[in-house]
C-alpha cells in the first residue's frame, strides 16, 4: 500500500487557552477529494492551514507524502524546520483561500507567474506560457491584463486556483472557496474545482455546499468542536448520518 | 417632467447670497494684497526727481518698488545662491534617501517577532522624534566634542585598525545630512510602518503558501502594495525636508537660506534676499508636488478599478466638453425634433 498524501494522528492546535483542535485524525489517499465539513470554529479551517504549515500544531503527527509537516525527525527528537525549509514544503501544496488573496498590485497574468519566476526559478517566458495554459483552462484567457479588483469574485477565485496550480503541487487545499461568492458565482469556482478532480489531483476542501461534498468527494470528514464526529463516503455519511450533531448540522445547512 | 426638450420647465438653481458677498470680500482682498506687492513707495534717503514743464520745476519724491523687485531680480540667479540651492537639493537628496533606508529598516525591526529588535526600534524612534531636529543638528555638528577621534577596531579594547580624526570626516555639511538622515528616519519609520501594516495578512499567507520566504513576500508583495500607503506622507516628508534643511546654515552650511543671508548682511537689506529664497523653495515645491502626483498614480495600480485622469487630460477632457456642448447648441432645432 502506498503512503497516504495526508496523515494526522492525533494532531492538537491552541490558540491561548482555546483549543481549537483536540486531536484529529485524518487520512487523505493520493488523487481523491476529501471534504471537510462543520460548522464554523469547529476548526476544519484551522486543520487545513496546520497542513501547510501556516499554522503550526502543537500536538500529534502529521505528515505530508510521508514527510512530516513543520520537523524532521532525527535520533529520536525532532527539529523545528527553518523558513527555507518551511518554504519548500509549502511550494509543494497549493492553496485556495475563501477570501481569493490574489495580489492586488499585480494584473492575473503575474499574479500566475510570481510564484514560478521567484520561487521554483523559471524562465519568465516558460511561466506565461504555464500561466497562458492554466488561465484557458479556468477560462479566463482573455482576462491576462485584468487587475483583481476589475475582476469579479468568481473569476478571482478561478485565477487563484490557477495562480495555486502553476506550482504543479502535488496537494491541493482549499479554505471555504465558494463562501465569499454571490450564489450565481458559485457555479463557475465549482466546475473548475470538479475538472480539477477528475484530472487526479489529491485535493482537501473545506466546504459548505453539501451538493459539491456529495457529487465529488471520495470520503467527507465531519468537524465538530476540534473533534472528527464522523466520517466517510459521502452518500452514506450525507444521507443517513449516525450522529446527533451531523443530524442537527445537516439540517440546516441542507 | 423634462429638462432637456424645448417645452421643458425652466429650471432655477439656488441661488447662494452668502457665497456671493464672501467672493466679493475674496476678490477685494486679492486686488489690495496685489496692488500693496506692486505698489512703490519714496526712497528711504528721500531723494527727489525734479522735472522742469512748461517753465515750471516740480519736485516729486523718488519711489521704488515696496517690495525691493529690482534686487530681487538682481539676485534671483546669483552664482552664491546657485551654489547654495544646489547644496539644498543635495542635502534634501541625501537626507531623505537616508531617511527611508533608515525608516524602512527600523519599520521592519519594529514589527518584527524579536522582542529586542522591536523594542530598538521603538526606542530610536523615541529618541528621534522626542528631540528638536535643531538640537539634533548642533549636536552632530560639536560631536567632536564627545569624540575626538573615530577608529574601526575590535570593540571594547583599545586595538585600532583604522583611526579618523573627528573633524575631518564630520565637516559642517557630513554633520548637517547624518543629523538630517537620522531624524527622518525616525518619521519615515512610523510613515513604513502604517503602510506595511495597511497591507492586508492575506496577501502575505497568500505569498508563503506558494513557497515564498520571509524575504520574497516582503519584496515582492508586501513592500509594492504598502508603498500605495507609503508614498503620500513620503511626498510630504520630502517637500518638508526641502525647508528644514533652511536650518542647517546655522551650523555654517552654505544651503540656500544661507547664502540668501548672507547676501543680505552685505548690503544691509533682508527683505529681497528673503523672497529670493522663498521664489526658490516655492519653485522646487511645486515640482515635488507634480512628481508626487505621477508617482502616486503608478503605485496606485491595481488598488483603484480605473485610473484618476492626469491633470492635463482632465484639461483636455474640459476643453472637448465645452466644445462639443457649443456644437449642440447649433444644432438648429429642426434637426433635434
Amino acid at each position: 500500500m502506498t503512503t497516504p498524501m495526508v496523515e494526522a494522528r492525533g494532531v492538537h492546535k491552541h490558540y491561548g487557552s482555546h483549543e481549537v483542535l483536540k486531536g484529529v485524525d485524518l487520512t487523505v489517499v493520493r488523487g481523491e477529494v476529501t471534504c471537510l465539513i462543520g460548522p464554523s470554529g469547529s476548526g476544519k479551517s484551522t486543520l487545513l492551514r496546520c497542513i501547510n504549515h501556516l499554522e503550526k500544531h502543537d500536538a500529534g503527527e502529521l505528515r505530508v507524502d510521508g514527510e512530516l509537516v513543520g520537523y524532521v525527525a532525527r535520533d529520536g527528537k525532532l527539529y523545528e524546520l527553518n523558513d527555507k525549509q518551511i518554504c519548500g514544503e509549502r511550494a509543494q501544496i497549493g492553496m485556495v483561500f475563501q477570501r481569493f488573496n490574489l495580489f492586488s498590485h499585480l494584473n492575473v497574468l503575474d499574479n500566475v507567474t510570481i510564484g514560478q519566476v521567484k520561487v521554483k526559478g523559471v524562465n519568465t517566458d516558460e511561466a506565461k506560457t504555464k500561466a497562458r495554459q492554466l488561465l484557458e483552462r479556468v477560462g479566463l484567457a482573455d482576462k491576462e491584463k485584468h487587475y483583481p479588483s476589475q475582476l469579479s469574485g468568481g473569476q478571482q477565485q478561478r485565477v487563484a486556483i490557477a495562480r495555486a496550480l502553476a506550482m504543479e503541487p502535488k496537494l491541493m487545499l482549499f479554505d471555504e472557496p465558494t463562501s465569499a461568492l454571490d450564489p450565481e458565482l458559485v457555479g463557475e469556482v465549482l466546475d473548475v474545482m470538479k475538472d480539477l478532480a477528475r484530472s487526479g489531483m489529491t485535493m482537501i476542501v473545506v466546504t459548505h455546499e453539501m451538493g459539491f461534498a456529495r457529487e465529488v468527494a471520495n470520503t467527507v470528514y465531519f468537524l465538530d468542536g476540534g473533534v472528527i464526529e464522523e466520517s466517510g463516503d459521502p452518500r452514506v455519511v450525507l444521507t443517513s448520518p449516525t450522529s446527533e450533531r451531523l443530524k442537527g448540522f445537516l439540517s440546516k445547512v441542507l | 417632467m423634462t429638462t432637456n426638450g424645448d417645452d421643458a420647465t425652466k429650471v432655477v438653481p439656488v441661488r447662494h447670497y452668502g457665497q456671493w458677498v464672501a467672493s466679493a470680500f475674496m476678490l477685494l482682498f486679492v486686488a489690495m494684497l496685489v496692488h500693496t506687492l506692486f505698489s512703490k513707495v519714496p526712497v528711504p534717503s528721500g531723494a527727489k526727481v525734479c522735472h522742469v514743464v512748461n517753465g515750471v520745476k516740480t519736485c516729486t519724491p523718488e519711489l521704488q518698488w515696496r517690495f525691493s523687485w529690482t534686487l530681487v531680480h538682481k539676485y534671483i540667479t546669483a552664482p552664491e545662491i546657485m551654489r547654495g540651492l544646489l547644496i539644498t537639493l543635495e542635502l534634501t537628496a541625501i537626507a531623505m534617501l537616508g531617511g527611508i533606508v533608515i525608516g524602512v529598516i527600523v519599520a521592519i525591526m519594529r514589527l518584527s517577532s524579536n522582542r529586542l529588535l522591536s523594542s530598538t526600534a521603538w526606542t530610536y524612534t523615541w529618541f528621534f522624534r522626542g528631540t528638536p531636529v535643531y538640537v539634533q543638528l548642533f549636536f552632530w555638528f560639536g560631536i567632536s566634542a564627545l569624540y575626538p577621534s573615530f577608529s574601526i577596531g575590535i570593540p571594547f579594547t583599545h586595538i585600532a585598525l583604522v583611526t579618523f580624526s573627528a573633524n575631518t570626516v564630520i565637516a559642517p555639511f557630513t554633520s548637517a545630512a547624518i543629523a538630517l538622515s537620522l531624524n527622518e528616519g525616525a518619521y519615515m519609520a512610523e510613515i513604513a510602518r502604517a503602510g506595511l501594516i495597511a497591507v492586508d495578512e492575506g496577501q502575505s499567507e497568500a505569498a508563503s503558501s506558494l513557497g515564498m520566504n520571509r524575504g520574497q513576500t516582503l519584496r515582492y508583495v508586501v513592500l509594492p502594495q504598502a508603498m500605495r500607503v507609503i508614498i503620500p506622507p513620503t511626498g510630504n516628508e520630502l517637500i518638508s525636508m526641502l525647508k528644514t534643511t533652511s536650518l542647517v546654515s546655522a551650523v555654517g552650511v552654505m544651503d540656500l537660506f544661507g547664502a540668501a543671508q548672507d547676501i543680505a548682511a552685505n548690503i544691509y537689506n533682508d527683505i529681497p534676499l528673503l523672497i529670493v529664497a522663498s521664489i526658490w523653495y516655492i519653485l522646487i515645491t511645486t515640482i515635488l508636488s507634480i512628481g508626487q502626483f505621477y508617482v502616486e498614480r503608478h503605485y496606485a495600480k491595481g488598488a483603484l478599478r480605473s485610473q484618476p485622469p492626469t491633470p492635463l487630460a482632465r484639461l483636455i477632457g474640459d476643453v472637448r466638453g465645452i466644445v462639443s456642448k457649443m456644437r449642440t447648441r447649433r444644432v438648429p432645432k429642426e434637426v433635434r425634433a
